[in-house]
């Protein structure tokens, strides 16, 4: 890497290039940092492949633009070509400044499907966690910018999760580990991979006892570890799989008590009428958050007239618990009981279904459980008289109970269990849970971390594979002890990690955009992973690991790849589908389209046997503060925590950015004397932290919430030093005995004051509505299914101004429901990704400067114990009587004629009229300019150019910018129109947000277009335009006119919001206060 | 005029010009003080132009802080000069003579300390004024006229040029005074200056018809230009801001504050230039009785607005007033309020009028006040508007902090060049409204 480019010039003006100097790239991103590329040559990994061109089929390589061809190691690829282009390009610009001189060489060749400026889309799986949601990834030029769910794939349906759309922040991040390191005495040292292989190789023959240790994965991948632990020798049960949300090996085994097959069920939410949850987080992560909020968006949010009912039993205020319509809270660890008591209630109820034989089982096991459900029943603050009417409505209706979150406690399976006897006893298996066809592949398997520490003695060498046990296990497990006592550690992670620290071998590992691989989320349905890049960090994918490895102790495994490997084993599911054509037809077909499958189908037997297989818990019941710790949305179990898009969009219940807090209830607080920011010392019998309070609404008083994800240890990762903390010290050793799980619910802890305040970076500021009643409008069921049928014009509005220049053709508007928006944030960080967004740090959130151009306003309205929350995504309202159009002196924000306000960044001096003008504040100012090239001094923010999208600029500081209803997508939509020959059409242009909303709350459209969706939407009775009063009473209120509306949320039960207005003396008397008719749209004065 | 003049014409002229040679050392050091806050804020603001805006303390959604109210601030001061110059000049209110000078002078150098301001506070200070001003340029771009932005560049320019030409005219027969009396290069620059004034009859006849004429023309815009610059928040649909009484309501706001200043700086000056019988206690009175007629103007305007605030029904506006009286800045609105309103009324009484050193700082309050009353009406409509989700708060930072004081020390800075160099009171002025000389029989 320490060839000029001055020799590079010249080599290339030579033409020819000798076999033994590969032509070296330059690099002009990183100063301070090492080059990511490295030279094509080292590129080809081991001493099975034959060419480059064999890896990776479908980013077939045209060879060596430029340069003769000749042996396979000859240096520059397209890609270095590509990079150089762009070098040189820019070298040539900056004519005023001394640099070599560089000769730009276009391509003779250009290689097949990539024409520059025209993206081109791989199809995936994301492996951000086990769901195993299909994504396209957009490409320009080989470099993957845009991370897209697929449309057509049945788990996620086009959408993504906030985890998702960071995923490039992870592809590209700068803290990625260049090359293999090896521990010889007491220093690491680089390796190269041919020496690391000979390394592996004698290390582990050495020894006797080897293991494997990764997170959960439901496709090929788990089989082939064992697979390779068998080939060398160790047994198929040195496979460890540890998956850090409990929820899904609890379910899977309480499946496996009362059915005797594992697995989860697959919860079609989609026509559920009633869904009951206890403790359950399914629209939050669950076991798949964007297949349960696509269906629970579906029944839920008032399409085609009718609106699913949700009732939830949780201790804490989550997102699932804000899409609820009855919240009863309840302390933690009362899951349980809550449950055998809806059982019981269920089992009283003459027309509760079940067969005899399995309705004598539960009532067997309620009878071992008679103490426990005794207990529960005068302590859970839920009468029995609620529970049968909840049972009542359960049965009559077509229903579900889902049970359990991601932190789990000792009773998590018996929690399952007891979601399944009421899912029996309701008859939701068939009808909305599906057990037997199609049902969903636990990503765990039935060794876990319990067995791991227990036989961890034995082991020799453990091979650990994305996977951080070190920073998810709590620490009161001993595990970093247990990790220390194993000789040789081998630690292939993609990213830094706590466990690394601990190895002896460290591997950079693949991305999961750089892998091959599969996953199969429900049985018969796989979904595959192709890379879309080649690796760019010298990284190798860890089964082709495994698989040289044992080529290097002489034991091939007969693969030369895990490539080859899949595609065998994808022979049998070729068979197995029953497919006409050839293999080879058929797996490209797969890889282009992203995934295949038949739901498979099966026997299972009645519930049965389960009181053998499952005693009462001998663990009493904890009264007082107890500590719950889910994971968090965004980071999960602590991986996302250096991604800086995901750290600012922050927590979408508390909007905190960049940093741990303890949630608990508002009058516990003030029983307790502490306020908010108030640092407290929450202490438990594993150990105690530090951590500033922010009161929570809706929080049982007894719940103590602290997410899981941040708090990395020092050195990790600069993007997460220095704040954060890891509740997972606090925890004690228990498990849920059933699976050997780490308990991360349920801790009694106690609140200690420090004395100290801390600033937590919480974007919003004010937490309810504070009577405004123009912001937020929410409706009963009973008047939207009323006046479902009548259409409103939101446009019909007299105006005294000319009428501004109108294209015939388009309109651009926007619509937002709040009834289905669940707060996931998906929306904040794809409009980062897509727009090129900075993040700015902790500092710059505090003093309120999050750049986010959309932003989630959450407000609670109500009793402050059980409050109703409401999500409302507020973007440029692109207002055609815009305020902020009016006061620019320069021009630089202007209405187009198709509807739109547009930001022109070139022109813009900043002097900041048009945000102080904008009522919804939704205009970003760039206070500094952001580098894009550096991890910044201050560890706030990796801005990696990488990631950038190449359609949109980036903008300097003094420049005004905000949502542009992603004009590049309507750009180039309007372009291929007009290639085609036609208007566009409704739904080519997704934009960002839209795209990647799991509860299809955005629709975007032309509202030129009497037939698209927007059209139906803006006209749709419960449409309103925020800050614009209701026009057709024929009041305008500040009457900007926006182009968004939004559809008011669909409640059961009338709002808190509309009875203060209608009732309350808080309004000054006018003509229209006290008058309130049930055909009302909500209408306030 | 009770009192008895001891002085006679060419007493004036020498006591006056006398501190154009020999001021009193004590002016030195003011100066400069006054140029060493000029330096720190110079040096803030070359940190804040390198570093980006994000140095000051504008956030989401207080995108204007201290430098908006800074600007309107000096704007607002700089009224209350030409009201005592021109507007008093065409009342015939004989006890301006003596101030107008200064207070003039005063004007100048707060519009000119005014309008660094919009080029401190805009995020691209190298682009903004050559795009903000209507120049010919290849894209057939115009400035947004809609854009009271625009509307202010072309108030305050025109308010500089007539005002500058106005005390220019007006100091001419006193800049020939001071050629007749030195000699060498400051003849010839006094002399250039005076444009070759003679003083004959026909000179004065023009001099008083081209002096009133511009009064005259400056006259309205004592109530125009602040008009304008208040249609800066008006013209928004702020609450708030969006309110038709703005104009009016700055307009005596400026004229308070203006006074205000006029007497603090009247004050030390007449002290240290011994200008005790030019400036007499009577002219300080009358400057003081226009003051609390403004303060009383401006408490009225306050009560107006709140009351319509409240009768107008609009909850937003009403929500924000509440906001401005118990919300989380309310300690700005108060200090506004006893400031600008309570104080002042202790001059309804003569002792206190009189009294110097309480009426000094009465008006230093009333600055304070005013200040804290641009500061106010900036601040709260922007922490809480419309949409709750948004709110936020501010906290100005220490360069804003720091330009400030830079501010005040240009202020200074270039009015204490103008006491060095150019007769503060006006000679000429100051001669017709003094009694006759006494006669020879008198004297005895």
């Amino acid at each position: 890497m320490d060839r000029t480019s001055k020799e590079l010039t010249e080599k290339n003006r030579a033409g020819a290039s000798t076999a033994d100097e590969p032509a070296v790239p330059q690099t002009v991103f990183l100063d301070d940092d090492q080059p990511f590329e490295k030279p094509a040559s080292e590129f080809v990994p081991g001493p099975f492949y034959k060419a480059a061109d064999e890896r990776i089929p479908e980013v077939a390589e045209s060879s060596l633009d430029g340069v003769t061809a000749g042996s396979s190691d000859l240096a520059v690829d397209r890609r270095d070509f590509m990079r150089l282009f762009s070098a040189s390009a820019l070298f040539g610009a900056s004519a005023c400044i001394r640099r070599p001189e560089e000769t730009a060489i276009p391509y003779v060749n250009q290689p097949i499907d990539q024409i520059p400026g025209v993206p081109t889309y791989y199809a995936t799986t994301c492996g951000d966690c086990s769901a195993g949601c299909g994504v396209v990834i957009k490409t320009r030029e080989g470099r993957p910018v845009k991370v897209e769910g697929s449309p057509e794939h049945p788990i996620n349906q086009g959408s993504t999760c906030a985890t998702g759309q960071a995923t490039l922040q992870g592809l590209y991040h700068p803290e990625r580990r260049k090359a293999p390191q090896v521990k010889i005495g007491e220093r690491f040292h680089d390796a190269a991979w041919d020496e690391t292989f000979d390394a592996l190789a004698s290390r582990v023959s050495a020894a006797s006892k080897v293991a494997i240790f990764t997170g959960g994965s439901t496709g090929h991948r788990l089989e082939f570890y064992r697979k390779f632990l068998k080939h060398i020798g160790s047994s198929e049960d040195q496979l460890y799989v540890y998956e850090p949300n409990g929820l899904m090996s609890s379910i899977s085994k309480a499946h496996e008590i009362a059915f005797g097959a594992s697995g989860m069920p697959r919860a079609d939410l989609r026509s559920a009428e009633l869904i009951v949850g206890i403790g359950s987080d399914f629209l939050d992560i669950g076991t798949s958050s964007c297949f349960h909020t696509k269906g629970f968006s579906a029944s839920h949010s008032f399409q085609r007239g009718k609106m699913g009912r949700f009732v939830q039993f949780e201790s804490g205020m989550s997102q699932t618990g804000a899409r609820s319509d009855d919240r009863y809270p309840i302390a933690p660890g009362d899951e349980l009981g809550v449950a055998l008591l809806l059982v019981k209630s269920l089992l009283a109820n003459s027309s509760s279904k079940g067969s005899a034989g399995e309705r004598s089982e539960m009532k067997r096991v309620l009878d071992s459980y008679k103490g426990y459900i005794v207990a529960a029943e005068s302590r859970v603050g839920v009468s029995s008289a609620e529970l049968d009417k909840v049972a009542a409505d359960l049965i009559t209706k077509k229903s579900v109970v889902m049970c359990g979150g991601t932190a789990i406690d000792e009773n998590a399976t018996m929690l399952q269990v007891a979601a399944i006897m009421a899912n029996t006893l309701i008859g939701a298996y068939g009808k909305t849970l599906f057990f037997d066809r199609g049902w969903m592949t636990a990503p765990t398997t039935n060794r876990g971390i319990k067995e791991f520490i227990e036989e961890a003695g034995d082991i020799d060498l453990v091979i650990v594979i994305d996977s951080n046990p070190i920073f998810t296990v709590p620490q009161a497990f001993g595990i970093d002890k247990v990790f220390e006592k194993i000789p040789q550690v081998i630690s292939i992670q993609n990213q830094n990690t706590e466990t690394d620290r601990y190895a002896t071998v460290r591997l950079p590992g693949h991305h999961y955009l750089e892998s091959w691989g599969d996953e199969q989320p429900v049985a018969g349905f796989w979904t595959v992973r192709q890379p879309a890049v080649r690796a760019l960090a010298n990284s190798r994918q860890s089964e082709d690991i495994l698989l040289w490895v044992a080529g290097a102790m002489k034991k091939p495994m007969g693969f030369a790849d895990y490539r080859t490997y899949l595609m065998q084993r994808w022979k049998n599911i070729h068979k197995t589908l029953g497919n006409k054509v050839d293999f080879d037809t058929f797996w490209r077909a797969v890889l282009r389209r992203g995934f295949v499958g038949k739901l498979e189908k099966r026997n299972v037997r009645s519930f049965a046997n389960v009181r053998g297989k499952i005693a009462p818990s001998d663990t009493p019941f904890k009264s007082g503060l107890k500590l719950v710790s889910p994971l968090d949305v965004r980071l999960q179990d602590g991986r996302g925590a250096d991604k800086p898009v995901l750290q600012e969009a922050g927590d979408s219940m508390t909007t905190i950015t960049w940093d741990s807090w303890v949630a608990i209830n508002p009058n516990t607080a003030k029983k307790l004397g502490f306020r908010r920011n108030d640092l407290l010392k929450v202490e438990g019998s594993g150990g105690s932290v530090e951590v500033a309070l922010y009161p929570m609404p809706g929080m049982h008083p007894d719940a103590v919430y602290i997410h899981r994800g941040n708090g990395h240890a020092e050195g990790v990762s600069r993007v997460t030093d220095g704040f954060g903390v890891n509740p997972l010290g606090i925890f004690s050793k228990s498990v849920d005995s059933q699976t050997g799980q780490p308990v991360t619910s349920g801790q009694t802890v106690k609140l200690i004051a420090t004395g100290k305040r801390y600033r937590l970076a919480a974007m919003q500021k004010h937490n309810d509505i504070a009577n405004r009643s123009d912001v937020i409008k929410k409706v009963t069921l009973a008047s939207a299914v009323a006046n479902a049928g009548k259409r409103k014009n939101l446009d019909d509005v007299p105006d005294l101004y000319p009428k501004l220049k109108e294209s015939p053709d388009y309109r651009w508007g926007l619509s937002v429901d709040l009834t289905s928006c669940t707060g996931c944030s998906a929306c904040m960080v794809a409009c980062a990704t897509e727009n090129n967004i900075p993040q700015v740090g902790r500092q710059q959130i505090l003093m309120g400067r999050e750049m986010h151009w959309i932003r989630l306003d959450r407000y609670f309205a109500g009793d402050v114990d059980n409050p109703e929350v409401t999500y409302q995504p507020v973007m440029c309202q692109h207002c055609n009587h815009a305020p902020c159009e009016a006061v620019c002196p320069v021009y630089a924000t202007a209405h187009d004629p198709e509807g739109m306000n547009g930001q022109t960044y070139n022109r813009c001096v900043g002097t900041r009229y048009c945000a102080n003008a904008c009522p919804y504040k939704v205009r970003r100012f760039n206070w500094f300019t952001h580098k894009w090239n550096v991890i910044s001094k201050t560890k706030e923010t990796n801005r990696n150019p990488r990631a950038l999208n190449p359609d949109v600029t980036v903008r300097t500081r003094g420049v005004m910018e905000k949502c542009s209803f992603c004009v590049q997508r309507i750009r180039d939509a309007k372009h291929n129109a007009i290639e085609r020959g036609e208007k566009v059409r409704d739904g080519e242009i997704r934009t960002a947000c839209e795209q990647v909303c799991p509860a299809n709350a955005i629709t975007f459209g032309n509202l030129k277009d009497g037939r698209s969706r927007i059209s139906r939407n803006r006209s749709d009775n419960r449409s309103f335009l925020m800050l614009n009063a209701d026009a057709s009473h024929g009041h305008y209120g500040i009457k900007t006119l926006p182009n968004v509306n939004y559809l008011a949320e669909v409640t059961h039960k009338e709002s808190a919001i509309n009875k203060k207005h209608h009732g309350g003396s808080s309004k000054p008397s006018g003509d229209h206060g006290a008058k309130k008719s049930s055909t009302d749209t909500g209408h306030q004065g | 005029m009770t009192e008895k003049w001891t002085k006679t014409a060419s007493d004036v002229n020498d006591s006056i010009l006398a501190n154009l040679s020999n001021p009193h050392p004590m002016f030195y050091v003011a100066w400069a003080m006054s140029g060493l806050c000029v330096l720190l804020g110079i040096g803030c603001w070359v940190y804040q132009t390198t570093v980006g805006m994000g140095t000051a303390g504008m956030n989401s959604p207080v995108y204007w802080g201290v430098y908006i109210t800074n600007f309107v601030f000096w704007v607002g001061i700089g009224h209350a000069g030409t009201l005592i110059s021109a507007i008093l000049f065409l009342f015939r209110a004989k006890w301006r003579n003596t101030v107008a000078r200064a207070a003039e002078a005063m004007t100048i150098f707060a519009v000119i300390t005014a309008g660094l301001f919009p080029l401190i506070h805009v995020g691209r200070l190298w682009l903004a004024p050559y795009w903000m001003a209507p120049l010919p340029n290849t894209n057939n771009l115009w400035v947004n006229f809609r854009s009271p932005l625009i509307w202010d560049i072309f108030a305050i320019s025109t308010y500089l040029t007539v005002s500058l030409l106005f005390w220019y005219m007006g100091m001419v027969p006193d800049l020939a005074s001071i050629r007749d009396r030195v000699k060498g290069f400051k003849r010839l620059v006094y002399g250039l200056l005076s444009f070759g004034w003679r003083g004959t009859a026909k000179q004065w006849h023009h001099y008083e018809a081209g002096y009133g004429f511009l009064a005259a023309l400056a006259t309205p815009l004592v109530l125009s230009v602040h008009s304008v610059v208040s249609w800066d928040f008006a013209m928004s649909l702020q609450p708030g801001w969006h309110t038709t009484i703005f104009p009016p309501y700055f307009v005596a706001g400026a004229i308070l504050s203006g006074c205000s200043m006029v007497f603090t700086l009247l004050v030390p000056i007449r002290k240290m230039f011994r200008f005790e019988e030019f400036i007499t206690v009577e002219h300080l009175d009358s400057c003081l009785k226009l003051t609390l007629l403004t303060s009383s103007i401006v408490a009225y305007a306050y009560g107006v607005e709140f009351f319509i605030a409240w009768y107008s029904g609009n909850e937003q506006e009403w929500a924000l007033f509440k906001s401005r009286a118990i919300g989380p800045y309310c300690m700005y609105f108060w200090t506004m309020v006893f400031c600008n309103c309570v104080f002042p009324l202790l001059w309804w009484s003569k002792r206190i009028r009189r009294n110097i050193p309480i009426s000094m700082v009465i008006a230093i309050l009333v600055n304070v006040g005013m200040w804290f009353e641009r500061y106010n009406i900036v601040l709260s409509s922007l922490v809480e508007d419309f949409v709750p989700g948004s709110w936020g708060h501010y906290e100005p930072s220490w360069i804003e902090m720091g330009i400030t004081v830079g501010s005040f020390g240009w202020f200074f800075f270039w009015f204490f060049i103008f006491c060095k160099f150019f007769p503060i009171v006006s000679m000429s002025e100051i001669k017709l409204i003094m009694p006759k000389p006494l006669s020879r029989a008198e004297q005895k």
